[in-house]
């Protein structure tokens, strides 16, 4: 049997694909990740880290509370994630369902999903290339769960991605407006992680590099001030808050609540195995790697990145500037050598999971070399597509999603919840205050319901250092970790008179609550009696 | 140098192997009835060390011995672990294919007192088959003759085939489905070769069930046949060849027999044998005790995990206990083959050949048990082995004139057979590396897991080859047996190399 079209028709195809191609891809991505984040906020998966808890009540804790306002973005994490939510999260709604802090973290999936068409774009790779790329990255159930998430991989991963696309234009074309916006995007991601630090550092680097190869030191010298001016703009802004905030330029490097500080216990307690063994970091990062973007795609990915380099086709410039998609893992293992960053993988760091998400960084770089290598082995197109569906049929039919069991192991969830819970059902319709730390106990405040000015907390101001005093007057009920001096709450009131006048009505692993005796309570303050506290 | 005669070569390689694999096979003579089977002697001692084989006898015994697809007591017992329990009976986990396909094997064996011995020896016979299929598609694909017969070797004696093609294992029958269907592919074009590869793709499934996904990329290409696509002026014309889709319609007879063994051993035709509830143990009355039940059904895709795929890698390419890196680094001279096929040849016939190899080791990385058991050297590649000395068989034919690629070919090579012959007349219970702790906690002595277990075996004089211990062990030693092994076949390889190093020499003399 012969059917016979017309060379028209496909003609036709081609220009409806290149001239509706923006209309078709933004709808594809916004169907799949409004889907994506409406499956997982109806199984509850969307709420289960705690990070991301914590995240959406730092947004939260802007717009509603005893002492609201941009100081509530607190130190060490960095602010841009709780910025971009403050239009939104005083809805509560919004806040609850964490559609908050998972609009940008959508948003951001459908920009990756350009940046990496783009991207090869530049590369000259042909549209059935740029579509596999997108499709790596789309088809990955981690990424597909993270951007339903109020966490920050996704908004990182995006402006990341956006300043290395940047960057690749202007060394083509050495345009200084390619490089002013690979400035603005390198900016905006020292604003969400410690990742986009590197980053920093890494893009004036080769952007030196470059320079210095075609113009000698004095443009170099130029070119490098005016980039790192633009893009550590950010960075210096954070030390600046810190400063002004906390009296400490160093208060996020060195504060209580700071990595270091939680890095340096685990260090005591001899958990922290990467530090100091570059061996070890390595072999637990390609772990992660492995578990969050596919063992397969990420050897493809390693031998598209190869063949990409040894491309002669390909000039030497192109090739340094995509060096920038290897940030990512140069950061995450130089940070697990050097005991700034913590990350433990069932198996080989004990029975457990944290930050195992951390290897979802290099998936679209590994997009852009597959999608690479599918162009240039053009013999062997059908047969990489192939294995690649094969596995990812395997991944999805048993639904293997590393990030969906980090949050669900990290965040003792059925413990919060026995704490949240009691909150929900004993404080709702009666006056009165709840003393918690934030630092311990975020996920608690979030998953009770309970607006935020019902909570007395170390952001609180004058509201904290009242209660902290004087209990009694201050605070209904009380959350925290008996005989734990991390538990702030714990720390501030253990000696004083006042914490004598409650009960223990609910003891859980998580935490455990009081509550006031009855005969104190007419002494309670029960109203917001301090005001903002400009 | 006279010129060999194509056939006399091919006669000479063919009794050369026939040879080696007849004194290579493993067994003990002797009919023995099913209470001593249950011996040490048969079982760890001897030819049934493992459960994959006593699984496997067990249903060609009771088909043949007790006319039943049932098993009785006794070869419950000897099926052990690996026994199922339905609807009252005993009955087989093992996909069936393979028992059936030796049954003719053991029943000329047992007419000559060496009933286990043919069964074996039916498994040798497909190994046999399938050294000579490498060759003729290597042949086929324009490889020199002499260069495919090296392939040839390589596969056979190199690699664990060499151990799995003298015991009762599925890997050389689904290898032999593969090789002759990919055969088939390159070879022919009718509607009747199509509706051969569809009863080969249907048959390998009751051989082993994954074979299902290894023959997918053949079944996939042989699908794709029927479609052609040519630009004729302003138009396109799509090409559909209705007569080739009946051809899909030759699943149907493996398929029926597959049910039909299905609904005689588990009283359901759709009952997947790796569904039936297992056996944990016999009490003293015989009875089944069984495993504790999760109470969830088993779902099949949920054994393949895409999470194991770095594990599994690292078991099958560089692991001390498994990997090709120790017991066959000759097929790493693959990697050169393919990158000269990507360069001269058909990408659609590299893309096959690849799909499988990558099915094959996507499958069996993604396996919660990538080292196979108890094994030796990484037995579920071996239909990748197959296809890859293909690839050596090229790489020689190209770089024939080379010395140095020689020399290192030679060198791998004489290294593989050495360990792969050591594997082939000794043992295949090796244990994983991960159990070695376990095992020496309960042995009380340091267990070796490499192939380090294989020669401390050979040094007591352990020899599990039915024509050793039949005949041979009278004049030499099971090291002396193994040398002489080794070297025979490294010596053939040797020929191989220098014929097609002075073939070249052999035409310049003579201005070609």
């Amino acid at each position: 049997m012969e059917i016979e079209i017309k060379k028209s028709l496909s003609e036709l195809l081609k220009k409806i694909r290149d001239n509706y191609f923006v209309v078709i891809i933004v709808f594809l991505l916004t169907a799949i990740s409004a889907f994506s984040f409406l499956i997982f906020y109806e199984n509850g998966l969307g709420l289960a880290y705690n990070d991301a808890r914590s995240h959406l009540d730092i947004g939260r804790r802007v717009v509603e509370g005893l002492k609201p306002g941009l100081a509530q973005l607190g130190s060490v994490w960095l602010p841009l994630p709780h910025l971009l939510m403050v239009p939104t999260i005083w809805n509560d709604f919004m806040w609850h369902s964490g559609l908050a802090g998972a609009l940008q973290s959508m948003i951001s999936f459908v920009a990756t999903g350009f940046i990496i068409i783009y991207f090869l774009k530049q590369l000259g790779v042909g549209w059935f290339g740029r579509i596999i790329g997108v499709l790596i990255f789309v088809l990955n159930l981690n990424i597909l769960y993270l951007q339903s998430t109020a966490m920050t991989e996704l908004l990182l991963i995006a402006l990341m991605m956006a300043g290395a696309y940047e960057l690749l234009i202007w060394f083509k074309n050495d345009k200084i407006l390619n490089l002013i916006k690979a400035a603005f995007w390198v900016m905006l991601s020292t604003l969400v992680r410690y990742d986009g630090w590197f980053l920093f550092a890494f893009s004036v680097a080769i952007i030196t590099i470059q320079i210095f190869r075609k113009k000698g030191y004095k443009a170099t010298e130029g070119t490098v001030i005016f980039f790192a001016t633009l893009a550590g703009f950010g960075i210096v802004l954070w030390f600046l808050w810190n400063q002004l905030i906390f009296k400490d330029a160093l208060y996020f490097m060195f504060g209580p609540y700071a990595a270091a500080t939680q890095q340096k216990q685990l260090a005591e307690a001899g958990v922290l195995a990467t530090k100091g063994n570059l061996l070890f970091s390595i072999k637990v990062y390609i772990y992660a790697l492995s578990y969050n973007s596919n063992t397969f795609l990420l050897f493809l990915g390693f031998v598209g990145a190869i063949a990409l380099w040894l491309d002669k086709n390909i000039r030497m410039s192109i090739k340094i500037a995509t060096s920038a998609l290897f940030a990512p893992v140069i950061f995450n293992i130089l940070a697990l050598y050097l005991g700034h960053s913590v990350l433990f993988i069932q198996g080989l760091s004990g029975n457990t999971w944290f930050n195992a998400r951390y290897g979802i960084m290099m998936l679209p770089s590994f997009a852009i070399f597959i999608g690479y290598l599918v162009q240039r082995a053009d013999k062997l197109r059908g047969l990489l597509i192939g294995l690649m569906i094969f596995v990812l049929f395997f991944s999805f039919a048993n639904l293997d999603a590393v990030t969906i069991d980090d949050a669900r192991v990290g965040s003792s969830q059925k413990n919060v919840t026995e704490v949240s819970g009691w909150l929900a059902d004993n404080t709702k319709g009666k006056p009165g205050f709840v003393l918690i730390s934030v630092a311990s106990h975020d996920a608690i405040i979030f998953s009770s319901g309970l607006p935020m000015s019902r909570f007395i907390h170390e952001g609180t101001g004058a509201y904290w250092e009242s209660a902290t005093s004087y209990p009694d007057r201050w605070a209904r009920w009380i959350v925290l970790r008996t005989n734990d001096l991390n538990d702030q709450v714990f720390k501030a009131i253990r000696n004083t008179p006042g914490f004598k006048n409650y009960n223990l009505v609910g003891k859980y692993p998580f935490a455990d609550i009081y509550e006031i005796k009855k005969e104190f309570i007419p002494l309670l303050n029960t109203e917001a009696s301090l005001g903002k506290q400009r | 140098m006279k010129k060999l005669p194509g056939t006399f070569l091919t006669i000479g390689l063919f009794l050369f192997c026939v040879l080696i694999l007849m004194l290579s096979v493993r067994g003990i003579a002797g009919n023995p009835d099913s209470y001593n089977l249950n011996t040490n002697f048969w079982k760890e001692d001897g030819p049934f060390e493992l459960s994959p084989e006593r699984g496997r006898f067990a249903l060609v015994y009771s088909l043949i011995e007790d006319n039943s697809f049932y098993f009785s007591h006794d070869i419950a017992r000897f099926a052990m672990p690996d026994l199922g329990y339905k609807n009252g009976h005993f009955v087989s986990l093992f996909a069936p294919g393979v028992s059936f396909l030796v049954i003719p094997g053991y029943i000329i064996g047992r007419f000559f007192e060496a009933g286990q011995v043919g069964a074996f020896a039916v498994i040798a016979l497909f190994a046999l088959f399938n050294a000579f299929l490498i060759r003729k598609i290597a042949i086929a694909l324009g490889i020199n003759p002499y260069a495919a017969s090296l392939g040839a070797l390589v596969f056979l004696f190199a690699t664990p085939a060499f151990a799995y093609g003298v015991s009762l294992y599925q890997h050389h029958i689904s290898t032999f489905l593969i090789l002759v269907s990919i055969y088939m592919l390159l070879s022919f074009r009718s509607v009747w070769s199509s509706a051969v590869i569809w009863f080969l793709f249907a048959m390998s499934i009751p051989i082993d069930y994954p074979n299902l996904f290894l023959m997918l990329p053949i079944a996939i290409a042989a699908f794709l046949k029927n479609f052609s696509v040519e630009e004729i002026a302003h138009r396109i014309r799509f090409k559909i060849k209705f007569a080739g889709f009946l051809a899909i319609l030759a699943v149907v007879f493996p398929l029926l027999f597959f049910m039909w063994f299905n609904a005689s051993s588990y009283g359901n035709p759709f009952q997947f044998s790796g569904t039936v509830q297992g056996v944990r143990g016999l009490d003293e009355s015989g009875n089944p005790i069984a495993p504790k039940s999760s109470g969830k059904p088993k779902n099949a895709i949920a054994f393949f995990q895409t999470r194991n795929l770095l594990n599994g890698f690292y078991i099958h390419f560089v692991s001390s206990d498994r990997s090709i890196l120790w017991f066959t680094p000759v097929i790493f001279i693959s990697i050169v083959g393919i990158y000269l096929f990507y360069k001269n040849k058909s990408g659609a016939i590299l893309s096959l050949l690849l799909g499988v190899v990558g099915m094959n080791v996507l499958l069996y990385s993604m396996w919660g048990d990538p080292w196979g058991g108890y094994a030796f050297g990484s037995r579920y590649l071996i239909p990748s082995y197959a296809i890859l000395s293909i690839f050596i068989a090229f790489a020689l034919s190209s770089f024939r004139k080379n010395i140095f690629f020689a020399g290192l070919f030679f060198v791998l090579f004489s290294y593989s057979v050495c360990i792969n012959t050591l594997g082939a007349i000794t043992s295949s219970s090796n244990p994983p590396k991960t159990e070695v702790l376990a095992l020496e906690a309960q042995s009380g002595k340091e267990e070796k897991y490499t192939y380090q277990r294989n020669y401390d075996r050979l040094l007591a004089n352990q020899s599990k080859s039915f024509f050793f211990q039949a005949f041979a062990k009278n004049y030499v030693s099971a090291m002396q047996y193994f040398a002489l092994l080794s070297w025979l076949i490294i010596m053939m390889g040797f020929s191989f190399v220098l014929i097609l190093f002075l073939q070249k020499e052999r035409n310049k003399v003579n201005g070609d």
